[in-house]
């Protein structure tokens, strides 16, 4: 048990670990203190000056991210003179800031703008004219808004000491200091500088990507896993018009504290694709065209009746854990049979230096240690091209879910007995398929992902799903269902309490433990598949 | 041959030899009883020579006056590590000029000086961090520490004591924040100049991390005459809580500027009557900056009761600081140079803390604009509250430093201000 | 009063009372530069870097220039300690420290070229342009300023015929203001490339320059 420490901060009593900070023990009594330097993943240089709070007894204002806490110490963060100082300094850094709101891509979200509007003066008393820097493309996603920054130096110093590439420095000292890159060389090459924008609390570095696409307030954040690699970092969809603009980093210190790398954070235009596969379609045989679900369903399960006894499935590690899941049972429930999956992979790792916990793995899929675990088999080369020469010419049932079969020739499933392709865009080999089936991607559905570690993490619905697109979950749990493999599942909790009631690696697991943080699952079941 | 100007009132300690190349030479500084004192000291060990600098009141010449004793027995013990001894030589501070002379002329007080202290503290390496322009200084000292390490002085099992030190003259290039000892810090181990936040102080983790210490060149080259003569000795020049000799940078308008020793606690208006032969041309008196531009102005009157000791000068309002003593005739244009001084700060602030990167510019602008005639009395009364805002809420002093030359310059010749604001015209310009 | 300032020895030897020669003031020892290689490692870093002599293609660093290089390095317990008298030595060399020149020596100390710019802006007397022949540096600070230290800077200016931080026609001087150079009994106080001229007045300019002039032919 470590060391704690009693304290009053703004007349609320607190007990906190020995070494705790001021700025993070006032977040246990519910204070913000303001500050703009500080960053909890950055070293603390004390420079921005906002964070300056009264400690009674101390003959300064004290700066709350470098000072920690003292038994018996009595903390005023918003007495007057704390307020006092802030507005100082928040004077101070309008002098010389161009104001431009109006098309600042920060603007909404923007701590100069929040704080100037909470406790700023009413009237500026600046009357000189201002400085000048203007513009400059930093390379990469990153655009550099010189005028506003507010030199508070968490871009440099996540080069340095995070992504441990020194390309970002001051330049100049005093009121001439800007932020730049050694001339012309940017942040090009690097693998997570688009984590420099996240920082900067003020809209002086720009995604050049989201530049002018929407303003913040029309964006709605839902937490949600990045699927570009087994990492499984987390991450937040912002959306406007349902369709994903961006994606930032989540908190969690266990996988990917504040960061992303570069590659994850630009790979979300797909889940925007259009051209959806919306409705049920059974070709061959009566009935057939497009259907409702119920009658789709219906029609699978007839033509299924005879075909028992030979199965073999493609699954994605895109799919969350709970659809693997219920693929599986209706897999057994159609007599057994091999699940195998591809997934792409990529040459090297990339770490982050500075955080050796998040790095870009080479596995390029989500949800490999999920299909690891429920014994999916994995096939194919590192493009996740190729392998399914068994299962091209499979003559009993064959169920394709999530896999777009893109690098398949026409003749895919050509002979198979019942060829069920649930995915959420069509392709030449799916085209074959007796029973198309529209499913959603991981941003339309909730659900869960195991990462490398095999640690599970949830994720929510971000966008509506097109047309009559469904949970794979959904779809394939009711079919099991039918077939006498478990009960109806209607909610992705109960999807996932269905896996665990089956699945070793996930027993005594519920949505609840596992919350926005993940829960590692139960490790003394060994991997397969890969 | 003599120095430019002496004076009868002086007592020359530190600056006996100016004026006399020689002195330069390790063979006449040891003719003339040069490293005794380091001999010394070696027989004292390192706390005698601790309790014997504490004893003589020495207080650190570099601004702070901080009584040097007592920061030599912060550093500890048996820390195991590596210890060092800064020597801050980077003097910029407008208005001083000593350090210049005294490691020009007497290159070889100051080494035995940092020799001293380093023992004390336990540091096997000095490091004189000297200001860049002094190129001339520079080269005087890295041949007088060539020469120490030939004669043995500097090295490996010094008089065969068993005691190794070594010193390196290491050549700053241009921040006046690199005087600020955090600064210095940074700036020798390779880095931007900028002053660390502390704690941790620099006798926990100083240079590279280790223990340091870091001393004026001043303080440093009065270490030898303690040793060799005693504290009490020391103490028998100056007052009683401000006790040595100490140089007086006079500049500005007298008949002879320059640097004067003289015990602390000297009356300022002597200081310009007898010592630096009265006013330029017999004009009167305005104001006079006792300590470097880094403290208060004060007028006329103040400065007839000021005697320059530490306590003497926060009696009138102002700081004894590095005993800087600019002289301004009734000609001075008192908004125009304070504005010069601020230009200072704002071109010297590294930058780091808002108040200061932010509001030495602003001020300078301000200022700027009285000068020329388009100020309102609403900008004094913003600068008077924006400069307070600047005072204790920064990482170093140096923002405190902006603060010191416009409130009391607003405080004590805002008819100046207002003349120019009403007139849009400069009184005093001839 | 001697003829002429130039003969000023760098020190306060020309206040109208005093008339001292070089030779007198600096003693015969100190006169004359340390040796090229840095003599003794302790001051190997401690070098004049701003010389009228310029070569803005030299190797960074050969024959005794490696070998004062090479000594620097055996005074800090860390590489990075050498940045400041390496930027000194490549500028001695070279005149001016050029994207090139820094990214150079953050290869020879094994730091990032963003790095070394960061740190060589900061101060001052890197010049991160070309110069003129002759940097003429006139304090303007408040003491040098209440001696008139305004007419002194115009006074080059005049004779240079150029603005602040332009180099003049004729590749000779750039003239810029400076911050106090701790010279201010002897106002006004003007460092030209290594050297200080103290008490220097308006009228003294045009000798001055003329003197610096001829020194180059
Ligand atoms: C902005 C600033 C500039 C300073 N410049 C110098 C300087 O040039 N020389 C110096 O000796 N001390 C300077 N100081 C004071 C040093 O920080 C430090 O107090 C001093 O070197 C300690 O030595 P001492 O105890 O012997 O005085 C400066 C302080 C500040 C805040
Ligand atoms: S950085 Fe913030 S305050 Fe500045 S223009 Fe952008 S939104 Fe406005
Ligand atoms: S660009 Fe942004 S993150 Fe970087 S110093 Fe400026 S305000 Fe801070
Ligand atoms: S007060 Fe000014 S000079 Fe000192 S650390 Fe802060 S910004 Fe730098």
């Amino acid at each position: 048990m470590a060391e704690m420490v009693t304290l009053t901060i703004d007349g609320k009593e607190v007990s906190v670990r020995k070494g705790t900070t001021i700025l993070e023990a006032a977040k246990q009594v519910g204070e913000e203190v303001p500050h703009y330097c500080y960053h909890p993943g950055l070293s603390s240089p004390a420079m921005c000056r906002m964070c300056l709070v009264e400690v009674e007894g101390a003959p300064k204002p004290m700066p709350g991210c470098v000072t920690t806490v003292a038994e018996g110490q009595v903390v005023n963060t918003q007495s007057g003179e704390a307020r006092h100082h802030r507005q100082g300094v928040l004077e101070f850094y309008l002098v010389n800031h161009p104001l431009d709101c109006p098309i600042c891509d920060m603007s909404g979200e923007c701590y100069l703008q929040d704080y100037v509007h909470a406790e700023g003066r009413k009237h500026g008393r600046g009357r000189e004219p201002k400085r000048v820097f203007g513009r400059d493309d930093f390379g990469g996603d990153v655009l550099f808004y010189g005028d506003r920054c507010v030199m508070c130096t968490r871009c440099v110093r996540f080069m340095s000491e995070v992504e441990q590439d020194h390309r970002l420095t001051v330049v100049e000292r005093g009121n001439r200091s800007v932020i730049d890159t050694f001339f012309d060389e940017g942040l090009d090459g690097t693998h997570f500088h688009g984590n420099v924008v996240d920082i900067c609390p003020v809209g002086a570095l720009v995604s050049k990507d989201f530049l002018h696409k929407a303003r913040a307030w029309d964006l709605t954040h839902t937490p949600s896993i990045c699927t570009s690699c087994s990492q499984g970092c987390n991450i937040d969809h912002h959306t406007r018009d349902n369709l994903v603009q961006r994606l930032k980093p989540r908190e969690n210190l266990d996988v990917n504290g504040w960061w992303i790398c570069d590659y994850g954070r630009h790979n979300y235009e797909w889940m925007n694709h259009g051209d959806r596969l919306e409705a049920p379609l059974v070709r061959g045989g009566e009935p057939s065209g497009a259907m409702g679900w119920g009658d789709a369903l219906r029609t699978l399960l007839e033509r299924a009746a005879d075909k028992k006894g030979s199965v073999k499935a493609v699954a994605s590690p895109f799919a969350s854990n709970e659809s693997l899941g219920a693929l599986k049972r209706l897999v057994d429930a159609l007599g057994g049979g091999d699940i195998v999956y591809r997934s792409p992979r990529a040459e090297d790792e990339v770490t982050l230096e500075g955080f050796p916990t998040l790095v870009r793995r080479k596995d390029l899929s989500p949800n490999t240690g999920g299909a690891g675990r429920l014994g999916m088999k994995r096939v194919g080369d590192d493009e996740g091209h190729g392998g399914l020469e068994n299962v091209a010419n499979h003559d009993g049932v064959l169920i394709v879910l999530g896999d777009g079969l893109l690098d398949q020739a026409e003749a895919f499933g050509a002979d198979a007995g019942l060829f069920v392709y649930l995915g959420t865009h069509g392709s030449a080999a799916a085209a074959e398929a007796d029973i198309v089936l529209p499913i959603t991607s991981h941003a339309e559905m909730e659900g869960t992902f195991t990462n490398y570690e095999g640690r599970v993490q949830r994720f929510w619905p971000s966008l509506d799903a097109p047309g009559m697109a469904r949970p794979a979950w959904l779809v394939l749990g009711a079919l099991a269902a039918e077939l006498g493999r478990g009960s109806v599942v209607k909610t992705a909790a109960e999807a996932f309490a269905a896996l665990a009631a089956e699945a070793p690696a996930f027993s005594g697991m519920t949505y609840d433990d596992i919350g926005t943080r993940g829960a590692v699952v139960n490790e003394s079941v060994s991997l397969t598949g890969d | 041959m003599a120095y430019p100007y002496v004076s009868d009132h002086e007592i020359r300690i530190v600056s006996k030899y100016f004026g006399d190349p020689k002195q330069r030479r390790v063979e006449t500084y040891v003719e003339r009883g040069g490293y005794k004192a380091l001999e010394k000291a070696f027989e004292m060990g390192p706390q005698g020579v601790i309790d014997e600098v504490k004893g003589s009141g020495l207080r650190g010449r570099g601004g702070a006056g901080f009584p040097t004793g007592v920061k030599w027995s912060f550093m500890p013990k048996d820390s195991g590590k590596p210890h060092y001894l800064l020597c801050n030589a980077d003097e910029s501070e407008p208005g001083t000029f000593k350090d210049r002379e005294l490691m020009r002329w007497d290159p070889h007080q100051l080494i035995e000086g940092c020799l001293i202290g380093a023992y004390a503290i336990g540091a096997g390496h000095v490091y004189i961090y000297c200001r860049g322009e002094f190129f001339e200084v520079n080269q005087i000292l890295a041949r007088a520490v060539e020469d120490a390490y030939a004669k043995g002085y500097i090295g490996k099992d010094i008089f065969g004591s068993g005691n190794d030190l070594e010193v390196t003259v290491h050549q700053g290039a241009g921040a006046y924040i690199c005087g600020e000892e955090t600064g210095l810090m940074n700036s020798l181990e390779g880095k931007r100049g900028q002053p660390r936040v502390k704690p941790p102080f620099p006798a926990a983790v100083g240079a590279f991390g280790m223990p340091s210490t870091i001393n004026n060149v001043e303080t440093l080259a009065a270490v030898p005459h303690i040793v060799e003569n005693g504290g009490d000795w020391y103490r028998g020049f100056g007052t009683e809580k401000s006790p040595g000799t100490k140089m007086f940078c006079v500049s500005g308008h007298v008949n002879k500027p320059g640097n004067y020793e003289l015990p602390l606690g000297f009356p300022l208006m002597k200081l310009i009557e007898d010592v630096c032969g009265g006013m330029r041309d017999g004009r009167a008196l305005k104001a006079v900056i006792p300590g470097g531009s880094s403290v208060p102005i004060i007028d006329a009157e103040e400065s007839a009761r000021c005697n320059l000791d530490y306590e003497g000068c926060i009696e009138v309002g102002t700081m004894l600081g590095c005993a800087s003593v600019i002289v301004m005739d009734e000609t001075a244009d008192i908004v125009k140079q304070v504005r010069r001084m601020v230009d200072f700060y704002a071109h010297e602030s590294c930058g780091q803390c808002t108040p200061c990167r932010e509001g030495s510019s602003w001020t300078a602008q301000i200022l700027k604009r009285i000068e020329e005639g388009r100020g309102t009395e609403e900008d004094l009364d913003t600068l008077m509250e924006m400069t307070q805002q600047m005072v204790g809420t920064t990482i170093c002093v140096l923002s405190d430093s902006v603060a010191a030359p416009v409130q009391s310059s607003i405080e004590k010749f805002r008819d100046e201000y207002l003349a120019l604001i009403r007139r849009g015209e400069r009184v005093g310009a001839a | 009063m001697s003829d002429a300032p130039f003969r000023n020895p760098g020190w306060a030897g020309n206040t109208g009372e005093f008339d001292l020669t070089e030779e007198q003031v600096r003693g015969d020892d100190f006169v004359g530069e340390r040796p090229k290689d840095g003599g003794h490692p302790s001051g190997a870093g401690a070098l004049p870097y701003m010389l009228a002599e310029k070569e803005p293609e030299a190797e960074l660093f050969e024959g005794e220039y490696q070998e004062r290089f090479e000594k620097i390095l055996t005074r800090y317990p860390t590489k990075q300690a050498s940045l400041l008298p390496t930027l000194g030595l490549a500028q001695e060399l070279r005149g001016y420290l050029s994207p090139e020149t820094m990214d150079r020596c953050a290869e020879l100390l094994d730091l990032s070229p963003a790095y070394v710019r960061g740190v060589a802006t900061f101060y001052t007397m890197y010049n991160k342009r070309p110069v003129g022949r002759h940097l003429v540096q006139v304090c303007t600070n408040i003491s040098c300023n209440l001696a008139g230290a305004d007419e002194v800077v115009d006074a080059f200016l005049r004779y240079t015929d150029t603005e602040l931080g332009e180099t003049s026609e004729d590749g000779n001087f750039t003239v810029i203001e400076a911050e106090c150079l701790a010279a201010c009994g002897f106002p006004t106080c003007v460092q030209i490339n290594s050297r200080y001229y103290e008490n220097v007045t308006p009228a003294e300019v045009p000798k001055l320059c003329e003197h610096l002039k001829a020194e180059g032919e």
